[in-house]
């Protein structure tokens, strides 16, 4: 998928879905993405079985993700250029939020 | 000799998926259990008597699941039970908090709109032959006898029995989406 269709179908982004990329950073399958985002988040976010499953199924069509290996059946993932972009773009949006945000609290 | 119970269409009784896994968590809850789900299962389930335990259920509706599909949920600690028709079947056993396999409101939505789908299969089928029907019936009426005709008036009325009620079957889950 171009950058701008990605673009377009993920900014902004859910929660499961930025927190999915960030996590593919490194090369992860799909439990031990439910664990790193559980230890970012302090326990606040616990992916379930069927969000990571469909998640990646459909990061891995758009191309903001791929399969790097497989072992046991359960195959491993990793970020792809276009997701680093679409990542840091959706970071950049976030970041501003924050920043504009910042005389609520 | 274990003492059973026959449910019948448990599948058509509990339309809503998240209604057919309560309804399967709370005949666990009595000890109530279906170890293998099978083809035949949304037909009717044989429940076996045992202990109460407390499971909870997941159905996710998958036409055609990655290979990596079995050993995700397998990894996340929940027990394949097996599918009838596209319908996995899953559980797990818990004690305080009731595990999810779909924990965010997207994924649930997609989880219940792949059920909608599955049915607009069955419709779209029931309307096509309904429209052939019709048009046979208006366009040829001279190449069809007496009889020829009011078969096709009585099968086009069945089918467009059929076709209301799968239209009222994906507007109750569809209106049920977000659980």
């Amino acid at each position: 998928m171009s950058l701008d269709k990605a673009r377009n179908r993920y900014i902004p982004m859910s929660e499961t879905m930025f927190y999915i990329l960030l996590s593919l950073r490194e090369a992860r399958h799909g439990y031990a993405i439910m664990q790193h985002v559980k230890e970012l988040t302090g326990g606040r976010i616990v992916l379930g079985a069927g969000t990571v499953y469909s998640s990646l199924g459909k990061l891995e069509g758009d191309g903001l993700i791929e399969s790097v290996a497989e072992e046991d059946r359960r195959k491993i993932y990793k970020i792809t250029s276009v997701g680093s972009a679409i990542l840091r773009e959706e970071a950049a949006r976030i970041a501003e939020l924050y920043k504009n945000s910042g005389g609520l609290l | 000799m274990k003492e059973k119970r026959i449910v019948l269409f448990p599948a058509f009784r509990k339309l809503v998926p998240a209604n057919l896994e309560d309804w399967l968590e709370r005949m666990a809850a009595e000890g109530w259990h279906i170890d293998r789900v099978r083809q035949w299962n949304s037909l009717w389930m044989t429940f076996k008597k045992g202990e109460p335990r407390k499971y909870r259920f997941v159905c996710d509706m998958q036409f055609a699941a990655r290979k990596d599909y079995r050993a995700t949920y397998e990894q996340f600690g929940w027990q394949y039970l097996g599918r009838m028709s596209s319908v996995r079947v899953w559980r797990m056993e818990y004690r305080d908090r009731r595990p999810e396999a779909f924990t965010d409101r997207d994924s649930v939505v997609q989880r219940n709109r792949r059920f909608v789908l599955a049915v607009s299969v069955s419709f779209t089928l029931f309307l096509i032959m309904i429209i052939f029907y019709a048009v046979q019936l208006t366009c040829f009426p001279d190449s069809l006898t007496e009889s020829d005709r009011t078969q096709i008036i009585a099968v086009d009325a069945l089918f467009s029995v059929f076709v209301i009620l799968l239209g009222i079957v994906m507007l109750y889950i569809w209106k049920n989406r977000q659980r």
